[in-house]
């Protein structure tokens, strides 16, 4: 049941994707965006971690995806580009690149993960005391490297 | 563990490389580039997550934790940088950004 | 061969290392100091005191003289069992050769001064007739092989640059390179023979290969003696290798004088004569030899009847003489050959430095057609020209006489068909020799004064108002006369043996060799019937070229030549013939290699493949332009490559 769902979970995933890249109108694309990223905060839910699906949504479908439309409105970009889509023969090299990682990726997985798993859920409470205790420091350099952005972000912007 | 590790590794492969297709075929559009960005990070943070179930230590989901403390970071200077670029040179496309080369 | 002992040996010895050194030392003082350090007429006396102190040395050795030596001075190639020491071999041959070496050239030299006085490059000049006259006595004085074609090529060097002295214009430098490469040609033949010699005997001095000539087979010696008749063909400009000589008469007449005629081309009969020992004991090479000589005798006579040029003539006369000199090597009258040689070289030098002047007087006109009745104008070139010219013609009792008669005596006495028809081949050129001899003299000193010498540019009256063309210089005239003593009296040194024998004959004559002599009476009726066609061909000239058919002869001569007239004059056609068979074929391909195969394949695939790793760089350069749209994808190419890799490298 889980297993089909996770199958279901990834379909959608990939058809949001391939759907958002290819769409010629970014604001289309960033909902089909959200989209993709909904089900894959789903997926990371049956992967037991529901404090990351929570943030998926709450960040990434929520914050930065907006953050994207606030900018494309802003800029006014939301109409189709005049240039429209990229021709097809701007798509061949770039699929082939993206088709070689993707087969030696897959060659790689398929081989080297088929050792059995084990363990059981990881609560919430694990992760936070792994995230505060033992990757402390981390956070302290996540922090400042957020308020940095904060800064660059404010002096880009500032009127001049 | 719902699904063979392999599995989850392939969808993220298969993400990573649409990731990787959207950033190289969007030169027009800094906004898409930015978009196959993402969507390459998702990957990476779907691999941490798919990490971490098998083996069951929380470490794989800190450390997507920290990727997506990572992007918001990223996207709000990047999409400031756009808005920045495109207010002097009112264009997005990518190509036209080229001041740095000497 | 032996030492003198004591101090005679040493005092041979450097009289015979002043002989070389001293020009040596003239060519070398005048290059480096001439021009600047030294007024002009300093160079000029330097490089004439250089050769007549060789000459004075050269007499000292002679006064020294009792036995051959040889001398060692210094050690030069020596290489395992390989040496070829700077070694000098005196004996008679040589010893004459470098007497009458030394000599002309001496007497040329001062010639030279007058004759080169108003040319800027006379530094040039002056070291390369040094030169010349030390390569020449080191070809002479050589006691081994290597050291002989040192002096070889030296000499054949100096003639190249001195053919092409007037270089800037290019016929001159043409002729130049003709000698060069034409000579080049014999001597390979003798590069060859040097190194078979070595091979064969293990040694390259010159007395012990003679000594071992018995002991080769007969069939090397053969070989070894075609190799040497080639190396003596091209630089004595024997049938077929003597086109170049003609030619090089562009260079200035003391140096046709000093080596076109005097000296350097009889290198290839001194050759000859010295490996005599070795390669006379193949009747095959004895008889080539002949067969050569006889052939170029009457080729270059023949010719000669028909050139208009007055130092052409002259040349193919010096061709001619020299096919005597080798019928008698052929024959085997090394004296006979030795005393043409001399005599050949007085009276030659003689008629060169006598058509120089002709042609000064004349402002550098040399169409004999176009002069006339300069033995008026110019008695005393006249008198000592008369005298080189009746030498060359062979009239009875000047030293020219003896000294055919001495060559043909020589072939008479081999006898056999062969050699029968050889003389009678030697006689009919001696009669075209003074034919054309009579008909040079005539047209060149007698009749009316022409045109170009009475108008024209030459015609300019001097101040006592003589119509007359440049006043020559005494000096010239003056080193006439020695030659021209030396030419008619030369005689004297090889008197027959009926007159009371001859002091050459018993000098060069060595203690093992005897050659036959005739007997009085027959020797008698040989020179008689010499004088005979002499005298004979004197008068035919006289009835074609004398009095009043001069003018007849002068104005058939602005015609254009034809038929036997044109082919004589061409010389036989033999350049227009090498042209086709050598020289065009050859130009084909170099200009095939140069066109198709240097600069349209090779050149043309270097600057195809030039351009193309330009292109790459372009190309590649595009990529360093900072758009970013292709770092990424470069990017992204990278990554798959490592990751492809990766994959790869764990399947």
């Amino acid at each position: 049941m889980e297993a089909t769902l996770f199958y279901i979970l990834a379909v959608v995933t990939i058809i949001g994707t391939v759907m958002a890249i290819t769409e010629k109108h970014p604001v289309h694309a960033i909902v089909y965006l959200v989209t993709s990223f909904f089900s894959l905060a789903m997926i990371f839910f049956l992967l037991a971690a529901p404090l990351i699906a929570m943030f998926e949504v709450i960040i990434y479908a929520g914050a930065v995806m907006v953050l994207f439309m606030f900018v494309i409105m802003m800029l006014d970009l939301g109409r189709p580009s005049e240039a429209g889509l990229p021709g097809v023969r701007q798509w061949i090299l770039p699929s082939v690149l993206g088709g070689i990682i993707l087969l030696s990726i897959m060659a790689v997985a398929v081989r080297h993960f088929s050792a059995p798993d084990t363990h059981g859920i990881i609560s919430i409470t694990d992760f936070s005391v792994t995230l505060f205790r033992k990757y402390g420091i981390a956070i302290e350099i996540i922090s400042m490297q957020l308020l940095f952005a904060v800064v660059g972000a404010l002096y880009l912007g500032r009127k001049r | 563990m719902i699904v063979p590790l392999e599995h989850i590794i392939a969808l993220a492969a298969i993400l990573f490389s649409l990731g990787l297709v959207c950033t190289l075929v969007w030169r027009s559009n800094v906004i898409m580039l930015l978009i196959g960005i993402e969507i390459m990070l998702n990957a990476a943070m779907l691999v941490f997550v798919g990490g971490s179930s098998k083996w069951g230590m929380p470490d794989g989901q800190v450390f997507a934790l920290m990727i997506m403390a990572m992007t918001s970071a990223e996207v709000s200077l990047a999409l400031a940088l756009v808005v920045y670029l495109h207010r002097r040179r009112n264009t997005v496309d990518v190509d036209e950004f080229r001041e740095l080369r000497d | 061969m032996w030492m003198n002992s004591g101090s005679s040996g040493t005092e041979m010895k450097l009289c015979l290392e002043l002989i070389i050194l001293l020009p040596l030392l003239g060519a070398i003082a005048n290059l480096l100091l001439g021009g600047r350090l030294l007024p002009r007429r300093a160079g000029e006396v330097l490089a004439c005191v250089a050769i007549w102190g060789s000459f004075v040395a050269t007499l000292a050795a002679a006064t020294a003289y009792s036995a051959p030596v040889t001398v060692e001075i210094a050690s030069w190639l020596a290489v395992f069992d390989f040496k070829a020491p700077l070694s000098l071999y005196l004996d008679p041959l040589s010893l004459s050769l470098c007497l009458m070496i030394t000599f002309v050239c001496g007497l040329i030299h001062i010639y030279a001064v007058e004759y080169m006085k108003d040319d800027p490059s006379y530094v040039r000049f002056f070291a390369l007739l040094n030169l010349f006259v030390a390569a020449m006595l080191t070809l002479v004085l050589a006691e081994n092989l290597p050291l002989l074609y040192l002096g070889w090529e030296g000499v054949g060097f100096c003639s190249y640059a001195l053919i092409g002295f007037w270089y800037k214009d290019p016929k001159n430098a043409t002729a130049g390179r003709k000698a060069f490469i034409v000579t080049r040609i014999g001597d390979i033949g003798l590069g060859i023979a040097i190194v078979w010699l070595f091979q064969l005997c293990g040694t390259v001095s010159i007395l012990q290969i003679n000594r071992m000539g018995t002991l080769l087979p007969m069939s090397v010696i053969t070989a070894l003696g075609l190799l040497m008749l080639l190396a003596a063909m091209g630089k004595s400009a024997q049938v077929p290798l003597m086109v170049w000589l003609p030619d090089a008469m562009a260079g200035p007449t003391p140096v046709s004088a000093q080596i076109h005629a005097a000296t350097m081309v009889t290198a290839g009969v001194y050759l000859l004569m010295r490996m005599f020992p070795l390669i006379g004991a193949s009747a095959t090479v004895t008889a080539a030899i002949a067969v050569t000589g006889a052939l170029t005798a009457f080729y270059g006579a023949s010719c000669a009847l028909a050139q208009r040029d007055l130092k052409r003539i002259l040349a193919f006369s010096t061709i001619s003489q020299i096919g005597y000199m080798m019928l008698g090597v052929g024959a085997g009258g090394i004296t006979a050959a030795t005393f043409h040689l001399l005599e050949h070289a007085f009276f030659k030098a003689l008629l060169f430095l006598g058509a120089g002047c002709v042609i000064t007087a004349m402002h550098h006109e040399q169409d004999i057609f176009r002069m006339g009745g300069l033995r008026r104008r110019l008695p005393a070139t006249f008198w000592p020209f008369l005298g080189g010219a009746l030498c060359l013609a062979g009239v009875p009792l000047t030293g020219g006489f003896f000294s055919k008669d001495g060559i043909l005596g020589a072939v008479w006495l081999k006898g056999g068909a062969l050699y029968s028809g050889l003389y009678v081949v030697g006689l009919i050129t001696a009669f075209i020799t003074a034919v054309y001899t009579t008909r040079m003299l005539l047209i060149v000193f007698e009749g009316e004064e022409t045109d170009h010498c009475r108008g024209g540019s030459c015609a300019r009256p001097d101040e006592e108002g003589h119509p007359q063309g440049a006043p020559l210089p005494r000096v010239m005239t003056i080193t006439l006369i020695p030659l021209a003593l030396l030419a008619i009296f030369g005689g004297l040194l090889n008197l027959p043996d009926y007159l009371g024998g001859g002091l050459l004959n018993t000098f060069l004559s060595h203690p093992g060799s005897q050659e036959q002599q005739l007997t009085h009476s027959s020797e008698l009726l040989l020179q008689g019937l010499a004088a005979v066609v002499a005298l004979g061909g004197m008068g035919a000239g006289w009835l074609r070229y004398g009095g009043l058919r001069r003018q007849l002869r002068l104005a058939e001569a602005q015609l254009p030549a034809r038929g036997l007239t044109a082919f004589l004059m061409e010389g036989w056609r033999v350049d227009a013939l090498y042209g086709l068979l050598f020289v065009r074929p050859y130009v084909r391909l170099s200009d095939f290699l140069w066109q198709k195969l240097d600069e349209g394949c090779i050149d043309d695939s270097l600057d195809r493949m030039a351009h193309l790793l330009g292109r790459c760089g372009q190309w590649l350069g595009g990529w360093g332009q900072g758009r970013v749209s292709l770092s990424l994808i470069s990017m992204a190419a990278g990554a798959a490559l490592l990751i492809g890799w990766f994959a790869w490298s764990l399947l």
